[in-house]
């Protein structure tokens, strides 16, 4: 039997009608239709699903859409503005920390997850911070660059 | 990847959730983090026809320190154990664990009791927690039991509760007097890795040079449940610490693993680890120990 949750995606309100074995990546994609978080392993490993739920990075895929409601959910198309890029995204098209794109969406909100609470993360930090999402194009060096580009302009938003 | 249906409950106090536990028995799955249940259910391991979440009960998040002992709400996060300054300054060897659980992502989710009642034999919590002593309190309808953890664990996946019965908290005496402890996680990767060996270790001594009161060596990994190394526990109390006792205690507690054969690494292998990782968790227990 479907639920009525409501839930605060990007700043917006959505009430939506869901099954208790719908997981929050699933309906993000295909109720709210939000494609840019992604789904991979779907098991919790691969960090692609990363969302910030009440402003903690989690794995979507693992979350219930029925034990989120009522929460907020930042996903990757909540970081643009009117301005632009968030300086995250700018930093990650301008140093190449892109090649496929499919782990990007997870590496970015990780890397906003860590400097809000600490924008002088060192290397090590920001190595950690993103060790729960893989890039299998293996670039780690170019996006742990970006992040730690944005952090020396001190720029993060 | 799709889950198989079932039907949700969500209550928001203890005595709610263990009446539906005591109607629904075998047939539900308590639902805490999800980082294990989810993953079994989309794996078709696990098919309950009702998922009870835990995640609507204010009470089970939350530490509460009362009189020198320490309860730990079931629901606690393992982000939150790590972060709490009450574990941080006296547990800290706990707080190590909760550190290196899965990843930054899962450790936002995964719960201090889902990492207990999955009863992985490489779980990180369990080893931290048993060198303190800690004991889970387990709920029903018809009342409570307190169990210490060094008899909760059965085998891999099996614990002493029973299909209705609830880990509401876990609870710990805060360590008195000159003690330390440590936490050590041995694996080929530093995230999203399950231990090859790991060794918690907890000591007391009765002066700052003087010798062992009290030692518990839990060693992960290494049998079909967390153990007890009871024979380098034996080997420590009453003796003034050194290398050279640490090494004795080492490769007693080397004697009491049981490790088996399996494609992460070999047993042989897994015993000399436990010897070399007990020698410096005691070692890393002293320096704490000393340093307090």
């Amino acid at each position: 039997m479907k639920r009525l949750i409501r839930l605060t995606v990007n700043d917006k309100n959505y009430e939506i009608a869901v099954k208790p074995n719908q997981t929050l990546a699933d309906v993000i994609r295909e109720e709210i239709g939000l494609t840019g978080t992604k789904k991979g392993c779907e098991m919790g490993e691969c960090g692609t699903c990363t969302v910030l739920l009440d402003g903690k990075p989690v794995n979507s895929c693992l979350v219930l859409a029925v034990q989120a409601d009522g929460g907020h959910v930042l996903t990757i198309e909540g970081l643009e503005t009117d301005q632009g890029l968030h300086p995250i995204q700018q930093a990650f098209v301008e140093k190449g920390a892109i090649q496929c794109g499919f782990c990007t969406s997870g590496m970015i909100l990780s890397a906003k997850s860590l400097l809000d609470q600490n924008p002088e993360a060192d290397e090590q930090e920001i190595r950690a911070a993103i060790s729960g999402n893989l890039c299998r194009c293996t670039g780690y060096q170019k996006i742990v660059e970006a992040i730690q580009s944005v952090k020396d302009q001190g720029s993060v938003s | 990847m799709l889950l198989p249906e079932f039907e949700f409950h969500e209550p928001t106090t203890v005595s709610k959730a263990c009446e539906i536990m005591g109607q629904l028995g075998a047939k539900a799955r308590l639902l805490a983090g999800g980082t294990d249940l989810v993953v079994n259910m989309k794996k078709k391991v696990v098919r309950p026809d009702h998922v009870v979440s835990l995640g609507r009960i204010d009470i089970l998040k939350g530490i509460i320190e009362e009189n020198g002992l320490l309860t730990i709400g079931a629901c606690m996060t393992a982000a939150e154990l790590a972060g709490a300054e009450v574990i941080r300054s006296n547990l800290p060897a706990l707080a190590d664990g909760a550190r290196v659980l899965g990843s930054p992502l899962i450790r936002n989710l995964a719960t201090v009791a889902g990492n207990l009642v999955s009863a992985r034999p490489a779980a990180d919590l369990p080893p931290p927690l048993m060198a303190y002593g800690a004991r889970a309190v387990l709920t029903k309808t018809s009342g409570e039991r307190s169990v210490d953890l060094k008899d909760f664990f059965l085998g891999p996946g099996k614990t002493v509760m029973d299909p209705d019965e609830i880990l509401t908290r876990i609870t710990i005496e805060v360590p008195r007097g000159r003690y330390g402890d440590s936490y050590i996680k041995l694996g080929v990767r530093q995230t999203l890795e399950i231990s090859l060996v790991n060794v918690a270790a907890f000591i007391r001594l009765d002066r700052p040079d003087g010798s062992i009161t009290k030692a518990r060596i839990v060693l992960g990994s290494v049998g079909p449940t967390p153990l007890r190394a009871v024979s380098a526990e034996k080997a420590l109390m009453g003796q003034s610490p050194s290398d050279a006792l640490f090494a004795r205690a080492g490769e007693a507690a080397a004697g009491d693993a049981r490790p088996i054969d399996d494609f992460r690494g070999s047993a042989e292998y897994r015993r000399d680890m436990v010897g070399v990782l007990t020698r410096r968790a005691l070692s890393a227990a002293l320096d704490r120990a000393r340093s307090l």
